[in-house]
Formats: C-alpha cells, sequence, structure tokens
C-alpha cells in the first residue's frame, strides 16, 4: 500500500486523464447497445429445448402471431363484423404478414347435401335476426374458429395475424394501433400476442434505464450530501460511480452482447455497491482533515490510501467473485450481467483506490467538518441504535443468537412456499395492456402460448394418423390446454365434408393409405393447402400438434408438459415435445439449478477467501454464518410473501454475498484489530460496534438507497427484487453487526485471540 | 390511267396502312380477349406433369391426363383431369365446367373411397393442388373484372411481345385471385401468351410465370396451348413446373366423357 500510495501521488496527472479517457471512450459505445427482449434466447442455443424450437421452425415454418381483439357485448352484429372485416383486410395488406385467421378468412367446410362446401366462417354480413341466428349457429358447428377466433359466448373475436420471420415487433405493433385508430368503432379493441409483449418488454427496459438511473443517482446525491455535507465528498464518489456505469454499460456492445430485462438492474447495483469504496475514502479523509493536523493535501491522499486500501481491497475483491459467480448461472444474461457488475465494480474500485487520492492531491484541502473525532456523532440515531447494540451483545449474547436463529428459522418455513415462475406475462402489473390481453386472449380465445407434439413416420398411414388424433383428443382433455390442431383434425373435418352423418366414415380418421392421401388432394383443391403448413412438412414425413396453453404461468407448463409426456410415452411415433412453453419451463428449472450453482459457488469462492483472510476455518465459518442465515431468511420472505422466482429475483442471492460480506469482513477485520490492542471480546465487540459499526451502517444506507430506486420500476419482479435486497441488507447488517460479536463473545474464537502474549488484558 | 393506278396504289397503300395500323391500336383488353381467344381449344387429350418444388428443393410430382371440350358456342369449357400416378391418388378424377360468367362448377372423385363429390367453393383463389399456380392460372380468366393498360413492347426470348399491365378492378377480386397487378407479355403474331409477372397486395413482385414453350394443337384455327409453365415464387423459393408431355386435337370427344358418371368408371 506503501508503494501504491507513492505510484499515485507521482503519477496523479496521468492516474486522472487515464480514468477519464477511459470512462468517456468505453461509455461513448453506450448508444450502440442494442436491446433483446425474447426471453427465449436467453438460454444458450444448444439447450434441449432451444434444439427442438429450432428444428420445429425448419420443417413447419415460424408460429409467431399477433392479434387485434375485438370485443363487445355481442359481436355478431353488422357494425362490428364490418370493422372486423376491415381489419382482416387491412391486416391482410400489412407487410410481414404471412397469413391473417379471422371469421372472414378461415374456412366452414362442410357437407351440405351431398356436396362439399367451402365458404368463408362468415361469409355474409347479417342484415336481420336470423341472419344473427344462422351465423351463430354455423360459427358453433365450426371447431376451426369457436372458441379459437370467436369466444364460445360471442363476445370477442380476435383477427390473428401469423407473421413471417423476422419482423420487427414495434413496427407490427404501430401498424395495427394505426389501423385501430383508422377504423373507428364502439367496440374495445386490443392487441395481443408475443410481439406485443415483447415490444412492451423493450419499451419499458429501456424507460426503465432511463427513469431508474437518474432517480438513483439523485437519490445518491442527497445521501452523500447528507453524509458529507461538503461538496467534494458529494461530487467525486458520484463522478467515480458514473465512471462505472459508463465502463459496464458501454462494454456490453463491445462484447456483442445485448441489453435483456435482467440488465436493468446493472446500473442501479452500480450506484448501491460502487460508491462504497469512495465514502470509505473520503470519511477518512475528513476524519484526517481536522484543525489540529497539519497534513498537506498531498499527505491525507496518501494517508487515506494507506489505512483504508486494504479493506476496501478485500470487500471490493469479495464482491466481485461473488457477481463473477453468476457466471454458473446457465441463463446467458444472468452470467452476463455477473461480468459487466463484476467489470464496473472493478473499475470503481480502481478509481476509489488511485483516482480519488489522486485528485485529492491536487484540490486544495476542504474545510475540515469534525472539530475532534466523534463527538458530533455521538448524539446521532444511528450512534444511540449502535450502543444499545453494543450493550445488546455484551449482556444478552445468548439471547441475540438465540432469537435470530429461531427468527431465520421461523421465516425459513417459507421457503418451502417459494414458488418458481419465469412467466413473461407475470412481468406485468394487473392492468397492464399485456396483461389484459392475455388474459382475455386465454380466457376466451384458446390461449396463446405455444407448445408442439412432434410426430415422425408415413403421416399418410392411418395407424399414424390415428395415433395424433388420440394423443390430440387426451391432451385437449387437460384444463389449461386451449386450442388444439393437427393434421388428423383436418382429416376428420374432411371426412365430415364428404360424408354425411349416417354414413360409416363420418368424423373419422379412413382406414386405408389411399383413402387419407386422397383425402388431402382433396383438400389441396377445395381448400388452401397453406393451411397444411403448421401441421405436416412438404414430405408427410413428420406432423405436428399445435398446442396452445391457456396459461402464461411456468409451473403450470411444468405441470401440462409432464401430463402430456405421460400420454405421448406410450407412442412410438412421438419424436419430440418443444415449443415456447417448452423453453420457458426449461428456463424454469434453470432458473431454480442457476440459482443453487451460482449460490453455491459464491459461497464456497467467499469462504475460501475468508480462510485466506483470517487464516482460521472457524473464522471463516462465524463470518459466514450471517450470510447464509439472511439467504435463508430472503428465501423465507420470498415464500412467505409470494414472491416467485423468476430470472430477475434469481440474481438476488449472489449479489447479496457479494455485498452483504462485506460487512462481516469490515467488522471481523476491526475486532480483530480490537483484540490486538487487548481489549476483551465484550469491550472489542463494543468498541468495533460503535466505531466500524457506523461506517457499516453509511455503507448499507447507501446500498438500501441505491436500490430502493428499483421499486419504482415497471416490472413486478424488478420492484419485487428492490424491495427484498432492501430487506436483505438489514439482514445482513443486523447480522455483522450483533449475531457476529454475539457468537464471539460466546465461543470466544482463537483466531480472534492476540497473537503475541505480551499485551495487557484490559477487563 | 397512270393517276388511277396510283390512286388504287395509294389507296391499297392507306387500306394496308390502315390495317397495320388497326391492329397497332387493339385496346389492351382487345389484346388480352384476343389472346384468351387462341388458347381456346375446341377439344383435345393430353397428358400432364405437375411438379411442385419447395423451397429446399423437394419435388412433389403429379401425372395426369386432361381431356377439354369447348360447349355452348365456345362459351363453356369442360375439363377432365384424372390422376395416373403417385399411386396413391391414381384414379382421382377432378371434373371442371368452366364458365364465361358464372362460378365454376367442380366435382371430384376419390376412388379409395368410391365417391364423387361435387365441390362449392365461394373461392378458388390460392394454389392449384398445392402448387404455386393459382386456380386463376388455370382457368380462362373473366376478362371483365380487371382493368388493362398497354405499357408498350418488349421482346421475350426472341418473341416480340406487347406488354399489358392488368389490374383487379376492385378489392374482392384482388383477394380472390391473390394479386394487385399483373404484368402479361403477349405474343404480338400469335397472341400467345409469353410471360407473367405477379405483385403480391403489398404491391412487391411475388410470382414470375414463364412459358417455356406452346404447342399449336388446332393447326387450321390456329389455337394454341402453353406445353411448358415454370411458375417461381420470388419471395419464398419455391417452385411449380406444368408440362404437357402429350397432346392430341380432338374435337369429337363424347360429350358423356364430362359427366360424374363417366368420371366414376
Amino acid at each position: 500500500m506503501e508503494k501504491l500510495s507513492k505510484f499515485t501521488i507521482r503519477f496523479r496527472w496521468p492516474i486522472i486523464v487515464f480514468f477519464i479517457a477511459v470512462s468517456l471512450l468505453v461509455g461513448s459505445q453506450i448508444k450502440n447497445a442494442t436491446m433483446n427482449p425474447d426471453m427465449m434466447t436467453y438460454l444458450p442455443d444448444d439447450m434441449p429445448s432451444r434444439i427442438n424450437k429450432q428444428k420445429i421452425e425448419e420443417y413447419f415454418g415460424g408460429t409467431e402471431m399477433i392479434m387485434l381483439i375485438v370485443r363487445s357485448d355481442d359481436v355478431i352484429n353488422q357494425t362490428t363484423l364490418k370493422r372486423v372485416k376491415k381489419f382482416s383486410r387491412k391486416i391482410s395488406r400489412i407487410k410481414g404478414v404471412d397469413k391473417v385467421m379471422s371469421l372472414f378468412d378461415l374456412k366452414y367446410v362442410r357437407n351440405e347435401d351431398g356436396a362439399i362446401v367451402v365458404d368463408p366462417a362468415v361469409k355474409k354480413l347479417p342484415r336481420n335476426q336470423e341472419d344473427i341466428v344462422e351465423i351463430k349457429n354455423d360459427l358453433k358447428n365450426n371447431e376451426m374458429v369457436y372458441g379459437n377466433v370467436v369466444s364460445e359466448d360471442f363476445t370477442t373475436t380476435a383477427v390473428i395475424a401469423l407473421l413471417k420471420p423476422d419482423v420487427k415487433d414495434k413496427i407490427m405493433v404501430e401498424k395495427l394501433e394505426e389501423l385501430i385508430e383508422t377504423i373507428p368503432g364502439e367496440e374495445e379493441v386490443l392487441i395481443g400476442g408475443t410481439p406485443f409483449s415483447r415490444m412492451h418488454t423493450a419499451h419499458n427496459t429501456m424507460s426503465d434505464m432511463g427513469r431508474l438511473l437518474p432517480l438513483g443517482l439523485l437519490l445518491m446525491l442527497v445521501f452523500l450530501f447528507v453524509c458529507f455535507r461538503q461538496f467534494r465528498g458529494v461530487w467525486l464518489p458520484f463522478v467515480v460511480v458514473l465512471m462505472s456505469i459508463f465502463v459496464s454499460m458501454g462494454i456490453i456492445p463491445l462484447l456483442g452482447w445485448d441489453i435483456t430485462v435482467v440488465t436493468i438492474i446493472l446500473p442501479v447495483l452500480l450506484i448501491a455497491v460502487a460508491n462504497d469504496y469512495g465514502i470509505h475514502m473520503f470519511s477518512k479523509y475528513q476524519e484526517d482533515n481536522i484543525p489540529g493536523e497539519m497534513l498537506t493535501r498531498k499527505g491525507l491522499a496518501k494517508k487515506m490510501l494507506l489505512s483504508m486500501g486494504k479493506p476496501i481491497l478485500l470487500a471490493g475483491l469479495t464482491t466481485i467473485v461473488g457477481l463473477l459467480c453468476l457466471q454458473g448461472h446457465i441463463l446467458i444474461p444472468a452470467g452476463q450481467m455477473g461480468v459487466l457488475a463484476a467489470i464496473g465494480i472493478a473499475f470503481a474500485l480502481a478509481a476509489s483506490l488511485l483516482f480519488i487520492p489522486a485528485i485529492s492531491s491536487i484540490l486544495p484541502k476542504t474545510k475540515p467538518v469534525f472539530k475532534d473525532g466523534n463527538e458530533q456523532v455521538k448524539k446521532s440515531f444511528i450512534m444511540n441504535m449502535l450502543q444499545n447494540f453494543a450493550s445488546l451483545v455484551s449482556k444478552k449474547p445468548k439471547t441475540v443468537i438465540v432469537a435470530s436463529v429461531v427468527f431465520t428459522a421461523l421465516i425459513s418455513i417459507g421457503i418451502l412456499k417459494v414458488i418458481v415462475n419465469t412467466d413473461p406475462v407475470g412481468y406485468y402489473e394487473d392492468g397492464h395492456p399485456v396483461k389484459h390481453s392475455a388474459e382475455i386472449i386465454n380466457k376466451n380465445l384458446g390461449g396463446f402460448f405455444p407448445l408442439s407434439i412432434v410426430f415422425k413416420g408415413d403421416i399418410k398411414d392411418p395407424e399414424i394418423l390415428k395415433t395424433i388424433d388420440k394423443v390430440e383428443t387426451e391432451v385437449s382433455k387437460i384444463p389449461e390446454v386451449g386450442v388444439t390442431t393437427s393434421i388428423a383434425k383436418v382429416i376428420r373435418q374432411m371426412s365430415r365434408a364428404v360424408n354425411n352423418e349416417t354414413e360409416e366414415g363420418y368424423n373419422k380418421i379412413p382406414d386405408s393409405y389411399n383413402a387419407v392421401a386422397q383425402y388431402f388432394e382433396l383438400y389441396a383443391m377445395s381448400g388452401d393447402p397453406e393451411d397444411f403448413e403448421k401441421m405436416v412438412d412438404f414430405d408427410f414425413e413428420h406432423a405436428m400438434i399445435l398446442i396452445r396453453l391457456n396459461q402464461t404461468s411456468t409451473p403450470v407448463m411444468r405441470k401440462v408438459i409432464k401430463q402430456i409426456e405421460d400420454i405421448t410415452g406410450r407412442e412410438l411415433n412421438v419424436e419430440y415435445m418443444g415449443g415456447a412453453a417448452d423453453i420457458f419451463s426449461e428456463l424454469d428449472i434453470n432458473v431454480v439449478r442457476g440459482q443453487f450453482i451460482s449460490l453455491g459457488l459464491a459461497l464456497a469462492i467467499v469462504f475460501f477467501i475468508l480462510l485466506i483472510i483470517f487464516r482460521s476455518v472457524k473464522g471463516a465459518l462465524i463470518s459466514i454464518v450471517p450470510l447464509v442465515l439472511s439467504m435463508l431468511f430472503l428465501f423465507g420472505l420470498m415464500g412467505f410473501l409470494g414472491v416467485e422466482l423468476n430470472m430477475t429475483t434469481a440474481l438476488l442471492s449472489s449479489i447479496m454475498i457479494g455485498v452483504g460480506i462485506d460487512y462481516t469482513i469490515h467488522f471481523v477485520w476491526r475486532l480483530k484489530e480490537e483484540r490486538k490492542n487487548g481489549h476483551s471480546f465484550e469491550q472489542a465487540s463494543i468498541n468495533s460496534i460503535t466505531t466500524t459499526g457506523r461506517g457499516i451502517v453509511f455503507n448499507a444506507l447507501s446500498v438500501i438507497i441505491g436500490f430502493s430506486a428499483l421499486m419504482f420500476s415497471s416490472f413486478v419482479p424488478v420492484k419485487s427484487f428492490g424491495f427484498l435486497v432492501v430487506v436483505c441488507i438489514f439482514a445482513c447488517l443486523f447480522g455483522a453487526l450483533l449475531l457476529i460479536p454475539s457468537i464471539c463473545v460466546i465461543s470466544k474464537p482463537k483466531f480472534l485471540e492476540p497473537t503475541s502474549n505480551s499485551k495487557n488484558q484490559s477487563s | 390511267m397512270k393517276s388511277i393506278k396510283r390512286t388504287i396504289i395509294i389507296m391499297l397503300f392507306a387500306i394496308s396502312a390502315n390495317v397495320t395500323f388497326a391492329q397497332s391500336t387493339l385496346s389492351a383488353k382487345q389484346i388480352q380477349e384476343k389472346s384468351i381467344e387462341v388458347t381456346r381449344v375446341e377439344g383435345m387429350e393430353a397428358i400432364s406433369k405437375l411438379t411442385i418444388i419447395n423451397q429446399n428443393g423437394q419435388e412433389r410430382i403429379r401425372q395426369m391426363a386432361v381431356v377439354t371440350k369447348l360447349f355452348d358456342n365456345g362459351n363453356t369449357e369442360k375439363k377432365l383431369i384424372r390422376f395416373t400416378s403417385p399411386a396413391d391418388v391414381k384414379g382421382i378424377g377432378f371434373l371442371t365446367y368452366d364458365y364465361n360468367v358464372k362460378n365454376d362448377d367442380k366435382w371430384i372423385y376419390m376412388p379409395a373411397l368410391r365417391k364423387t363429390r361435387r365441390i362449392i367453393s365461394s373461392e378458388n383463389a390460392k394454389s392449384f393442388m398445392g402448387s404455386e399456380f393459382s386456380y386463376a392460372d388455370m382457368t380462362l380468366p373473366n376478362v371483365d373484372e380487371y382493368n388493362y393498360t398497354l405499357l408498350g413492347e418488349e421482346v421475350i426470348k426472341g418473341i416480340p411481345c406487347y406488354k399489358l399491365e392488368i389490374i383487379p378492378a376492385n378489392d374482392d377480386v384482388m383477394d380472390a385471385n391473390g394479386f394487385s397487378k399483373k404484368i402479361s407479355f403477349i405474343g404480338k403474331a400469335d397472341f400467345v401468351l409469353r410471360k407473367n409477372i405477379y405483385y403480391d397486395l403489398f404491391g412487391d413482385k411475388e410470382k414470375v410465370m414463364d412459358v417455356e414453350s406452346i404447342v399449336e394443337v388446332d393447326k387450321t384455327n390456329h389455337k394454341y396451348k402453353l406445353k411448358k409453365m415454370v411458375m417461381t415464387n420470388v419471395q419464398n423459393n419455391r417452385k411449380s413446373i406444368s408440362e404437357i408431355q402429350q397432346v392430341k386435337f380432338n374435337p369429337e370427344i363424347p360429350d358423356e366423357y364430362f359427366t360424374t358418371r363417366f368420371m366414376e368408371r
């Protein structure tokens, strides 16, 4: 540290220029960053569910859809249908729309007096009540539309656009919004579908960034001013934070990464954590800068580095390690976020250790705020609290331990209730357009979350078709399954068109191979053969049942997938299952797995670091206890409050370990110092709590204040994340200030014994 | 005398000039009408092949025997298509009565089910048997449903052609036929179609139909059939080829060939 401080003073100008130049240079790359709102791409390409989806797209094309939902008391009337028809025609004219499904585009195929009749589902606008009754009857008999593009109670109808690949979500949504304006009417018209929710995710992520960043910075400025009551104490840590945000965000495009829903947390995390090192440095500067002391500005700069360098470096390193453990997370953005945050923290750490002293050695000394040491702070609320802590620890250490353990144990019962849910719709609050339209589609229009079952074999073989039919029938019985489509269903529809109800072949898969082939040919002549594209491939070697789930909650999806696996497990021709629902349920499992891997990794590494620092297994164990209890507390609380474990909240534990360990390190470090100075465990604890304790409280407060900005996010999980961080930091804080000293007072661990016995013992 | 001769010569010139003039001032619509007219064959038998190729180059081939005959003074063309291969669809019959003004009548016979069914469809647009050809490409269009503009002349594969712009008269026709604009190249000498370019509903080029060869079926009345047509979808890279492999002019095909009873035989 001596060498470092000399180096810093000597090369102060190059250091200043270097830090500013790097921040501006890297920061200028932020403008090149792109946003990726597609959560399915958050899993690695080689995950089974991603591979399956890709295979499905190869055989059957994309299944992405966006829809206009038209609602009124009864949509089967002239004005509403006229509007729907206009929508459907205009949507078919939008570039990027592959195929439109609506009451006017889907067909009604039936047998009428021995003839096969193919009409649009609604072939004319109703002029009177009889027409309305007739149309409703036709629709009820048409399983291709009933409960699919029109709700069974006729209050809702949809115009669904199947999209070509690579259509920009935003452009598509804007076109639909324009249509709603240019074709006005009384009915409520909503937009729904995955592109719609993705667009909102992208939009909200960006606006969250734009809102939370300034808010976090503002909160921090206020906090810094309250702490230091001095202008330099505000802008110096502030500049360090800005630099670290610039660097970590600017590096995103340089590494070829995208901004994701997870990245929202990054700037706020940096605001909360990156200023800690600066705060410690400047508070040391203020501590030393008292009227009596005649240190030069260079002397002050040197001193803050000399005395604070080591603990700050250690605290910084453990935080970085904790964050890097997110790499163990299989979710790509989680790992990326860990790396980015680690880079930002590393930069802030370096800037606090080099840039701050370099600046301080150049600028004139600030006006001293302390007349002597602690006089001013003694009366404050925090000092009162800390003194209460100190007396509690020295008088009733057992009670503290028992109370903490019992309390944590009680809360941790909630762990059993923790729900894993990566529901993409769950990111929105009730009443948000994305959630609202998703609920309507799920309730009235057969759902939208796709899952496919792929069959392999000679699809024209009646046996295979019968298998497909059987699987489809059984799957349809699962309540969470909305609409299903398959080639078997089409064949049965054709059989109803060719035969009348009294004939034997009616509503049946025919028994002969040629009959099947001829049904296909019939469809090619009478309907639109492109309808097949999503059901069977060109060579009739693969077929798919496309299932739309009417739930977006991933635990439900997992359950449904398991049920479907039970149905398909017996069938030889089932090749695999795939689709968005499959990916999200795999996402789910990986959120849990990633959670435990990164958590375990972080705990292990932090334990190892503590082992090196304290050279004692017991020391490392004691230091890690508050962390472990905080984790139990965190998950228990999530269970009791019904906060779901998802991609965002899964990052919590690793971040908590990285940040929470700092308090323990600072505290145990001081405890050791105090013991070295010959104080008893009780007295050492009291001294540590009332001195370093104050720094730790400030440190924790800055983290809490920084993260509280997240509670203003427009995403529900990000809000929950903000709340949980705040609660958790408190838990870590109490762990470090109450639990650790209590344990030490009782167990009197050897690693805290003074190394030489020559020190005099005081009571 | 000389002056009379000269007058006559001048008059003859004028007449012939007038004739050529008249020919070159055929309206765009008249060119289209003529183009339809030269493909109206009194009666014929043919063996033809339809090849459907998807974007990955996979092929599906249908072979069929076709007979056609004109009825009602040429206002109705009756056509019977019978599949000859592949085996699983062999024997399927497809009978159409293509009327000049009203919707076509269609029947299908499925041998595996031993059933004939009339198909009543209010739209016949999209695709002919799953190919890139639309049903409209395979039947004679209703001339009055479109507006025509003569854009000029162009040489297609060495043949001077009229270049016609054909636009559906209204949205319904546009939806039913699936294009917003069609550019047709029609041979100046024989009025046989040589090439079509189709524009989709967004106004973008979608499909190109090249007539690779033609055959004069009725030599006395100069009636032609498009022997080989290649339809390429430039947007999705799919392709379909329709080729007449053998054709024989035969106005004497018995009327009973064009009945469902015959189709079931």
